[in-house]
């Protein structure tokens, strides 16, 4: 029993950092744009957020400041794919590595150093080394149904979707696609930026060049396997975070289990997602996802 | 007039580039970033020790090399003139082989490599030999009788690694048992974090690693105040000094400057060069405010038998985790052969593979 405890503890912590970013891409994808750069933005909130930490001695203020750089990267990638026209994968690419590149620049410094990290607060009484999280953790969890409830139960909310499915209609009905996709690639830019800095300041505690190890990747994965719902992202999350803590567990008690294999759960699960769900006509994605809107005459 | 002016110009440009003329050229790639608190850094601190032990040496240096653009950027090094190359990293054997072919006039040391040719020689430190120095720390200091040890990737090194420290443990307390266990990965913070705490859980209470750098691990030690040693660079003890036993750092001594001169020297000949503590290629570090003096005692006693050459860490008999006799008894393996482990030692839990 207290090693299951264990287990759903640690599936919890490692759910979260994945959990932003696969929220972000959810709303960012259900207004049609595909954002390959989620791992880019998320290095760049890592690295900000801890040197910004270091300087202040704060680690709220690195969060922050991680947000507002996740934001006005996000916003160049938007700017070119919304007002420029461009290729939603191509800048994409272009961000992931601009924010691998970047990230290191503004690393490297504090390769090393010790930063302020986010305070603990115990579930289970302050002894007890299961359920300690972060405040992050606990929003990560919190924000997953409001985001939920945004995108299906507000008037906001469809208006963001109709412009996924077809801006044109959307436009029609006086919904400014341009608007949609600048707010949900700011939406998008702040929390993958947030789950690059939690994994910085919340789980590792120190940074070093490419930490977030192709989560951001993971969470594109995510976004398939959850059918662009951000409830079903919770899931997704806490499969990838409970993969990674079993495999160690396991290990940790002699049952040899290959790491490798375990790394391959998320995009072996998102493989059986398509295959299951590919044609279901509830679980498909935006229709006008990745296209290029050239606006309507 | 104006010829005059030209004419002492020239020949004052001459007489300064005389002078700053270096005596070699010594050039160095590495993987990562100089100040990584780890395997670069100990590189980099060693390379800038020949230059303040040898100034008339130029130092070339570039870091954040890709393997696959490691043979362009030694070429353009030979092009300003080194003759001495440090190709840095384990994966630039074989591009830096290769520029080796096309240059025998230039030398090449890399570091932990098994191939040789007539310019190319290899150094490292006898690292698993000092690994059993933390061992016998871990083996003193634990209360569970249980020591955990996590490694990036299941290679022969990081084995031995884990073979050294369990062999350490068991010789000052025969009821250890050593949990093993691999995150896939040299640099996965959070993965070295679950993998602690996987660990922990387990009840050890004490953690050693090897990893590109142990820092997620001391912070995950000192939040459950549990006992850990580091490696591969003393750097990482401020991140949990309180529950630091010891560690040990990749320093390399004055080698740099041994090879500079026998290449300045023409006797330079390849070879693997493999050293240990006895040579400072390796440091033990100072011991953290918890740790008894008994056990630093202990330890240093061993440390001083390690140097002597009176203690051998793989002498036989060392049966594996299925009991079948790996290193038999009346033989010992060396420095040379640690590149030979595919299993781990009786005792130890976990998979090789």
């Amino acid at each position: 029993m207290s090693w299951f405890l264990s287990w759903l503890s640690g599936a919890i912590l490692y759910a979260a950092p994945i959990l932003y970013p696969t929220l972000g891409e959810v709303v960012g994808q259900r207004t049609g744009m595909v954002n390959l750069g989620l791992e880019g933005l998320m290095l760049l909130g890592a690295s900000i957020s801890f040197a910004v930490s270091f300087l202040t001695q704060n680690a709220w203020v690195g969060i922050l400041a991680a947000a507002g750089a996740g934001l006005t990267a996000n916003f160049v990638y938007a700017w070119l794919v919304v007002h420029r026209n461009a290729s939603q994968l191509a800048a994409g690419l272009a961000l992931m590595f601009f924010g691998i590149g970047m990230s290191a620049l503004i690393g490297k410094p504090y390769v090393g150093q010790m930063a302020a990290y986010l305070p603990k607060y115990p579930l289970l009484g302050p002894k007890s080394l299961v359920f300690r999280y972060d405040i992050l953790v606990y929003f990560a969890f919190a924000l997953a149904p409001l985001v939920w409830f945004f995108l299906f139960r507000t008037s906001f909310g469809l208006k963001l979707r109709a412009v996924g499915e077809s801006p044109a209609i959307a436009y029609a009905a006086g919904v400014s696609p341009a608007f949609m996709r600048y707010f949900a690639a700011a939406f998008t830019g702040v929390m993958a930026a947030v789950g690059g800095a939690h994994l910085a300041l919340g789980i590792a505690g120190t940074w070093s060049e490419g930490m977030t190890a192709g989560r951001g990747f993971i969470a594109i994965a995510l976004v398939i396997f959850s059918r662009w719902n951000p409830l079903r992202a919770i899931i997704g999350a806490l499969v990838f975070g409970g993969a990674v803590v079993l495999q160690l567990q396991l290990q940790a008690q002699g049952i040899g289990v290959s790491a490798f294999l375990m790394d391959m759960i998320p995009y072996v699960l998102t493989v059986l997602v398509l295959l299951v769900w590919g044609r279901g006509v509830r679980y498909v994605a935006p229709a006008s996802l990745g296209r290029v809107y050239f606006g309507t005459e | 007039m104006k010829r005059v002016f030209l004419g002492v110009l020239l020949a004052a440009i001459g007489g300064w580039a005389l002078a700053a003329e270096p005596c070699l050229v010594v050039g160095m790639i590495i993987g990562g970033t100089k100040d990584d608190a780890g395997y670069n850094q100990s590189q980099y601190e060693a390379l800038m020790a020949l230059k303040e032990k040898m100034p008339c040496v130029e130092i070339l240096f570039a870091e954040n090399v890709p393997e696959g653009e490691a043979e362009a950027v030694l070429e353009s090094m030979i092009q300003q003139g080194a003759k001495l190359l440090f190709p840095a990293g384990f994966g630039y054997m074989f591009p830096a082989l290769n520029v080796a072919k096309r240059h025998p006039d230039v030398i090449f040391m890399h570091p932990g490599g098994y191939m040789l040719a007539d310019n190319f020689g290899t150094y490292f430190s006898n690292v698993q030999f000092a690994y059993y120095l933390l061992g016998v720390a871990a083996g003193l200091m634990t209360k569970t009788n249980k020591i955990g040890f996590i490694g990036g990737m299941p290679i022969a090194f990081v084995l031995g690694n884990c073979n050294a420290f369990h062999l350490g443990a068991r010789a000052v307390n025969p009821n250890v048992t050593t949990y093993f266990v691999v995150t896939g990965a040299w640099l996965d913070r959070a993965k070295e974090v679950a993998a602690t705490q996987a660990l922990i859980q387990q009840g050890c209470d004490v953690i050693g690693s090897h990893l590109d750098s142990p820092i997620a691990v001391a912070q995950t030690c000192c939040e459950a105040e549990v006992f850990f040693v580091g490696y591969p660079s003393l750097a990482v003890q401020k991140f949990c000094p309180e529950y630091w036993i010891t560690g040990l750092g990749l320093t390399w001594g004055d080698f740099f400057v041994e090879i500079a001169q026998q290449v300045l020297a023409g006797t330079w000949q390849p070879a693997h060069v493999r050293r240990g503590i006895e040579a400072g290629f390796i440091t033990l570090g100072e011991f953290g405010p918890k740790v008894p003096e008994e056990v630093k005692k202990v330890v240093l006693e061993y440390k001083a038998r390690l140097i002597s050459g009176e203690l051998q860490p793989f002498a036989g008999p060392i049966r594996d985790q299925a009991g079948n006799v790996r290193i038999p008894e009346g033989t010992a393996w060396g420095p040379l052969d640690m590149g030979k482990f595919d299993w781990l030692a009786e005792g130890i839990v976990g998979s090789p593979k």
